[in-house]
């Protein structure tokens, strides 16, 4: 090889990487940036239920809820510290949006139909704000919906009372306007992150 | 600011209260108000001033029928509630209940609570001894 070929192949290498620099620049210049919370697109599929709202005792349909963000979490009323922490939460996270907050819905879904009555969840949703929305259902169509979303949930025995606890998912699932699940958040999730990812998604 | 001082005169009361042991100083004692009968969860932070091990064994209040130490775990997304029988604090230790961990357990109101209202709950210690606590009502929002 003679020396003006090594410096072509040279400058073709260093055209080459310039290439592919510009490349990945523009790659990543389209790509959006991360979310604060887990991405989860695709991996569950979209928002679909047949509950009954606690509110008006009506019955309602996963997509009743299409337009809307809406955030889905599985609970218990007889839940003092984990149920009410997330749903503080999530109040907040959502209040923070503003006017914008009217088209985002907290969808609370109890695991525990035997003890939480239309109005034991109406009064308890009353007492976070106009935006949870409780849901009550069957234990068959809670069994179909918590399979749906791979959750699970039991229920401990009862003590001389008659109180048992539940165990059950601190998962938050976030889904576009369009109904596809989009992000994960948990319990410790930070209200401000969430009002972020909200505000990009209704952005949307 | 009002309520700041009378937070501050009520940690003050609560340690000159009980003059010998259990030497524990509690401090934003709260309890987060859920309606109807449902239990509530009662949230703290506890620092002993005792030159042996103390050790918190449960509670009880003249407005709630059962009171119990618990704590939440958390094990990957699941989470569950565990009586906890006995907490232990050595000399200077501080421990906080606080939302998705240690919490007070108070079931079955006696009477109807509303935010913004003081209830009295009485702990217990391992050597027999009790400090009562006054805890502040919030909001289910925790406000």
């Amino acid at each position: 090889m003679t020396r003006s070929h090594a410096a072509s192949g040279r400058a073709l290498g260093v055209c080459l990487g310039a290439l592919l620099l510009v490349g990945l620049l523009v790659g990543c210049g389209r790509s959006a940036p991360p979310w604060g919370l887990r991405d989860i697109t695709g991996l569950m599929p979209p928002l679909d239920f047949s509950l009954t709202e606690a509110s008006n005792g009506a019955a309602v349909h996963g997509k009743d809820f299409r337009g809307h963000v809406v955030l889905l979490y599985f609970g218990y009323t007889h839940c003092p510290d984990v149920c009410p922490t997330t749903l503080s939460h999530l109040v907040r996270a959502v209040a923070a949006l503003g006017p914008q907050a009217e088209q985002v819905r907290i969808l609370f879904v109890t695991v525990d139909p035997a003890r939480d009555t239309l109005a034991q969840l109406k009064t308890y949703a009353a007492a976070f704000g106009p935006q949870v929305v409780a849901l009550r259902g069957s234990q068959d169509k809670i069994k179909a919906l918590t399979k749906r979303y791979r959750v699970t949930y039991g229920y401990g025995k009862p003590d001389a009372h008659g109180d048992y606890e539940v165990s059950h998912s601190s998962a938050v699932y976030v889904f576009d306007r369009e109904g596809d699940v989009r992000l994960l958040a948990d319990s410790t999730a930070e209200p401000s992150i969430i009002t972020g990812d909200l505000k990009r998604l209704l952005a949307e | 600011m009002k309520r700041a001082l009378l937070s501050a005169l009520l940690v003050a009361v609560t340690m000159v209260a009980q003059a010998g042991p259990p030497a524990a100083a509690i401090s934003d004692a709260r309890i987060r108000w859920l309606p109807g009968d449902l239990p509530m969860a009662g949230y703290f932070s506890i620092t002993s001033h005792a030159s042996t091990p103390l050790q918190l064994v449960g509670g009880a209040s003249p407005v709630f029928g059962h009171v119990m130490l618990h704590r939440s775990l958390h094990k990957g997304s699941e989470a569950r509630m565990v009586h906890v029988e006995a907490l232990d604090l050595a000399p200077g230790q501080t421990v906080v209940f606080k939302p998705g961990g240690y919490h007070l357990m108070l079931m079955h109101r006696k009477r109807a609570l509303q935010p913004g209202e003081e209830v009295p709950v009485t702990l217990r210690f391992g050597d027999g001894e009790t400090l009562e606590v006054p805890f502040r009502v919030e909001g289910a929002r925790g406000e």
